[in-house]
């Protein structure tokens, strides 16, 4: 499948393991979550680790984009973070903010959207883990909209 | 033309939605020409509003909070007549809801929308939907604090929420601010009601798990007490259990509501909270200089105390019989001495429920100018509202709103039917709502038998979906297809006010189409003979049981 | 008088695309909003190459299927089924028109 990135992401040959067989060998750096796994596992580790893989078995099945979240807020995970199966154009702007970073999608004109996906929305209201300052932010700065 | 006392959208929120309408105008393209099958474009037009049902789309457009202005009514009128067939209803839900939408006329709609700062945002889809206060919200004699504020910050934080867009199934939030729940926030997925506690400090009680439809349940409290400011990062993690944990192997069963049934309200609370004592310290926490500036802009308008016997007013009463019942059944106590709200009913005889053509609406916006500092409200009881009225103003907004039709004195009554739009427009509906509606209020007509009759909900879905709220209808009545028959299924005793919130029982046999008018008047003929003084149809319910109605129904139809 | 409510006969029915209007696939392949000209399938094995023929007709429309229908004396057809009723004629009360203050 194809596999997109917005700047310089690991090789599609860089192979991730199941979550089952990472734990057997934990010091691999790269592994590959289904969205039912407890991400929390994950934290001791994130440290060393350089990929992970979060799965969407349906587009419409949205519990990665929470794993999402607690890995890079809550574990301060750094590496990676790609998006995999029900990977559509339209859940990028939702997937950057929850800090996806790379995607694998078989969707006709993915990676032209995926340029345009970061300024698709100027405006923000939640803080999440893309850093991005939400409306409430910038109102209480004073901060004029082209700011952010 | 008066300024508007509820939240004003600023460039922040007008850009949002703009981009939003710039973002669904693409989407439709590509849809239209082929690069989205339909299994894709489905959830992109949900979740801006737009439904296919029987013989069109629908939009479905938000009034966050049921609050609107007149100019935005004005709007929406011209919508409904540039776009659609020129008449729209209003839902149990504060939506608009417009039957003959085009798809290639869609974004032209939506952005037309987004001229008077509205839009069809999380109306539908598997997302938070609009969120809903109670409809006196800011005007009401009971009230604590105004809901409104918290719902604007509720209705900013759950937009384009990047998490939670594709939730295991919708997510309905709704909030009051007085003892008197006006809300219903026992019935959905988070209710929330403002209450000062001991100490004189107001917060948040935080119930889950509530909801109609096929699996009806009342709310369970998951937090008694949650100081103000601590709302966003709770409701967050709250939806991140959610998100996580919620069933989506099965659509039935997909509610926040299972999740909480299954594991229990003791463990869904003791995972809310060890989430949220790790999401507390985050970002969500609100501001005081956030929450004082939503706050402000929620002020009440300027009144001048007034008396509140006002001769005119008075002499009207004595001389005209509608106008006194209209006085009871559709002015409520304002906070302002001098002051009320009114309820202007779109439940005029005979008609669709909850149905106004453009002309109507327009009128409506032309009474809220005059008389109600350019305001309104709408109701989750289909009915649409003036907060802001002198008294002495009484006979002429009486006077306008009968000229428009909207002046029965029926609210609360048994002609003020809720009914979902039911077969006639819903591609999931089994058996027609509306036309019940009708019979039943063109039977009840008279006014003076209606307020002999007193209190009484007849609510009415047409299907388990329950948009009509009918577990909760003191008479509640379900369209059921039996071998393609409809049938209508009666239950009594529901009921939605605070501390009474109860799920209706169902009567027994559901009884052919043509025979629910005789069902309701054996119902009603049961309730006068048997009905102790001052009580109302469904205190007498719960004080005799179901038998002597069951009786007398089965033994009329 | 229904001459055949068998429910063997069937048309095949959908949304169309662009603005959701209900219309009926006709017998050159086409889709029209004209219940009256809409292909017969008068048993279950053209009922399925009906179907077939639908789907591969689907661009302009949404989820083509089947309606079981009966046919009177004169060959006029009628859906069987009171939701594929209103489906092709309408609502079973009057809207409110648009310039309209009152109700009926």
């Amino acid at each position: 499948m194809p596999l997109y990135s917005e700047a310089g992401g690991l090789p599609a040959t860089y192979v991730p393991l199941s979550f089952a067989d990472w734990q057997q060998r934990p010091e691999w750096p790269a592994v590959a979550l289904a969205n039912t796994d407890p991400v929390e596992d994950l934290a001791p580790h994130v440290g060393r680790l350089r990929l992970i893989v979060l799965d969407f078995p349906k587009f419409s099945d949205g519990r990665a984009y929470s794993q999402a979240r607690l890995l890079r807020g809550r574990m301060g995970y750094r590496g990676e973070l790609r998006a995999t199966g029900g990977v559509l154009q339209d859940q990028i702007a939702f997937m950057l903010r929850c800090g996806f970073d790379s995607f694998e999608s078989e969707q006709k004109g993915f990676g032209e959207a995926l340029a345009r996906a970061r300024t698709l929305f100027s405006v923000v209201y939640q803080p999440t883990e893309d850093g991005r300052a939400p409306a409430s932010r910038l109102r209480l700065e004073n901060r004029p909209l082209a700011a952010d | 033309m008066p300024d508007t006392y509820f939240y004003h959208y600023d460039d922040y929120d007008r850009t949002l939605v703009s981009e939003r309408v710039d973002q669904f105008r693409d989407q439709v393209r590509r849809r239209l020409a082929g690069e989205l099958t339909e299994e894709q474009f489905k959830p992109l037009r949900l979740t801006n509003g737009l439904y296919l049902q029987l013989h069109a789309y629908m939009l479905r457009i938000a009034i966050p909070y049921g609050t609107l202005s007149s100019r935005q009514l004005r709007k929406l009128a011209e919508i409904s007549r540039k776009y659609d067939r020129g008449y729209g209803h209003f839902t149990t839900r504060q939506n608009l809801q417009l039957n003959w939408i085009k798809l290639e006329d869609a974004p032209d709609a939506l952005a037309a929308l987004a001229e008077v700062d509205m839009h069809a945002l999380q109306t539908s889809g598997n997302c938070i939907r609009n969120v809903t206060a109670d409809h006196f919200a800011g005007a009401a004699a009971d009230e604590i604090e105004d809901p409104r504020i918290w719902a604007e910050i509720v209705r900013q934080w759950s937009t384009l929420h990047p998490e939670f867009t594709f939730l295991p199934r919708k997510f309905k939030i709704a909030i009051t601010g007085s003892p008197n729940d006006r809300a219903a926030v026992r019935v959905h997925d988070i209710g929330l009601r403002l209450w000062r506690n001991d100490t004189g400090e107001v917060g948040f009680e935080v119930i889950v798990g509530g909801g109609l439809g096929r699996t009806p349940m009342i709310g369970k409290t998951l937090r008694e007490f949650l100081p103000k400011n601590e709302l966003l990062a709770y409701l967050e993690a709250t939806l991140r259990v959610y998100n996580r944990y919620g069933r989506r192997d099965n659509l039935y069963k997909a509610r926040i509501k299972i999740l909480v049934h299954e594991v229990g309200v003791d463990k869904m609370r003791a995972d809310v909270e060890a989430e949220y004592a790790e999401t507390r310290d985050g970002l969500l926490g609100l501001s005081n200089e956030t929450i004082e500036a939503i706050t402000r802009q929620f002020a009440l308008p300027d009144l001048p105390p007034k008396s509140n016997l006002v001769g005119a007013v008075e002499a009207l009463r004595l001389e005209n019989r509608d106008f006194a019942l209209w006085l009871k059944s559709n002015v409520a106590p304002h906070r302002v001495k001098g002051y009320a709200i009114v309820t202007a009913s779109l439940k005029p005889v005979g008609a669709p429920p909850g149905d106004a053509s453009a002309v109507q609406m327009e009128g409506v916006a032309d009474i809220a100018d005059a008389f109600s500092q350019g305001e309104l409200r709408v109701s989750h009881e289909q009915n649409l509202i003036f907060p802001h009225v002198a008294i002495e103003d009484l006979p002429a907004v009486y006077a306008a709103l009968g000229r428009l039709g909207f002046a029965e004195a029926n609210v609360g009554k048994i002609t003020d039917i809720i009914a979902c739009p039911g077969l006639d427009y819903c591609a999931l509906a089994n058996a027609r709502s509306i036309p019940v509606a009708q019979r039943i209020s063109n039977h009840f007509s008279e006014l003076a038998r209606q307020h002999d009759i007193g209190d009484l909900k007849i609510k009415i879905s047409g299907c388990i979906n329950a948009c009509g709220h009918h577990h909760v209808g003191h008479i509640g009545i379900l369209g059921v297809d039996k071998n393609g028959i409809e049938l209508y299924q009666i239950s009594l005793g529901g009921d939605v006010d605070f501390g009474k919130t109860a799920l209706g029982t169902i009567l027994g046999p559901a009884v052919a189409a043509d025979k629910v008018v005789e069902a309701v008047d054996a119902l009603v003929a049961t309730y006068l003979d048997t009905r102790a003084a001052g009580e109302r149809f469904v205190d007498t319910y719960r004080r005799i049981g179901a038998q002597p109605f069951k009786e007398r129904v089965y033994a009329t139809v | 008088m229904a001459k055949n409510l068998s429910g063997d006969l069937q048309v095949a029915s959908a949304n169309r695309l662009s603005d959701g209007v209900v219309v009926w696939l006709d017998d050159a392949g086409e889709w029209t909003i004209r219940l009256d000209r809409a292909a017969v399938a008068r048993d279950g094995r053209t009922g399925e190459i009906l179907l077939l023929r639908a789907r591969a007709e689907a661009f302009p429309v949404i989820d083509p299927f089947l309606v079981a229908v009966a046919e009177e004396e004169d060959g006029t057809i009628e859906p069987l089924s009171l939701r594929e009723k209103i489906r092709a004629s309408g609502l079973t009360f009057d809207a409110i028109a648009a310039d309209a203050v009152r109700y009926a």
